[in-house]
């Protein structure tokens, strides 16, 4: 049902999205190049101030750069502190059920406890 | 007692002293590098370059003495509530665990928890800033949940030692709590 083929539909929305954007490219440029004189001539007088096609890019470009440093500061104030239960285990772990140990056959999956893990890693004599 | 010399996270010089008091009482402590007198004086003359830099640009010769105040009382409270001299330990088998933070000045401050409270002690490892750390921390045993963890104290916080000091530590902290297994249960 759902392939990353093409399809005669996509190569349809493509192009259209194709000419669209030229299409938008094209006023853009006409409404920030040509003279408000020549618009008004024509007619076209209520057209935003030339003032924005400046102004937006400029909006677009800083928001990006505050981007990084944004995404870059909600995961530091994500993380969780030293103290949280969250570094120690959260609500998947709390709920799991033991499965039967079981002869030849793998171990099921499951969160082993801090404390064993401790015991395992550091109380062996080297 | 003994006392051994490790790093900290940072890469300072720390000691980790153990005393053993008696066979379920043991007391482990971190001290930390003193203030150096050369980091004090370098921070003290910046200060009072730029306050001098200030004076000459306003004329004003409030700045400097602001400076000098400004420096004198950001020193007392450098000393008294951000320099940690020494973080200890004190674990008593059937009694609880105490831990004490002295600061520079002086000052000692201290928590204790109960035995009954306390799970276990594990060396825990989590996200700090941009680095991943080692830390040792007490499980606080949730009072409704016989394998939930309510609370976890970190400790040795302002030391920060690495994994080596650490094992240490446990090693030490688990041969008292063990003895909580093996001995009668008392009500």
């Amino acid at each position: 049902e759902n392939s990353p083929s093409p399809l005669p539909e996509r190569a349809i929305y493509g192009f259209a999205l194709f000419l669209g954007s030229w299409f938008g490219f094209m006023l853009y440029l006409i409404w920030a190049y040509v003279p408000e004189t020549w618009l008004f001539s024509l007619g076209l007088t209520y057209w935003p101030q030339k003032y924005w096609a400046v102004a937006l890019p400029v909006y677009l470009l800083v928001a990006i750069g505050i981007g990084y440093i944004l995404l870059f500061g909600i995961n530091m104030m994500r993380t969780a502190p030293l103290n949280s239960t969250d570094t120690v285990t959260d609500n998947y772990a709390k709920k799991q059920q033991q499965k039967k140990f079981q002869e030849e056959a793998i171990p099921a999956l499951t969160d082993i406890p801090i404390s064993e893990v401790n015991r395992m890693f550091f109380l062996p004599e080297k | 007692m003994e006392e051994w010399w490790y790093r900290s996270a940072s890469g300072a010089r720390i000691a980790l002293r153990r005393r053993q008091h008696s066979a379920s009482c043991r007391e482990l402590a971190v001290r930390c590098p003193r203030l150096r007198l050369r980091s004090l004086s370098a921070a003290t003359s910046a200060a009072w370059l730029a306050a001098y830099g200030l004076f000459v640009l306003t004329e004003n010769s409030m700045v400097l003495s602001a400076a000098i105040i400004i420096t004198l009382v950001g020193l007392i409270i450098y000393l008294h509530f951000v320099k940690i001299d020494q973080e200890s330990l004190l674990v008593i088998g059937s009694l609880g665990i105490q831990v004490t933070s002295s600061y520079a000045s002086g000052k000692e401050s201290t928590t204790f928890i109960e035995m009954s409270q306390v799970k276990d002690v594990v060396i825990n490892e989590a996200i700090h800033m941009q680095k991943v750390i080692y830390y040792l921390c007490i499980l606080l045993q949730d009072p409704g949940d016989p394998q939930g963890v309510s609370e976890v104290v970190p400790l040795f916080q302002s030391s920060k030692p690495r994994l080596d000091c650490l094992i240490v530590v446990y090693k030490s902290c688990q041969e008292i709590l063990e003895q909580r297994k093996t001995a009668p249960q008392s009500s």
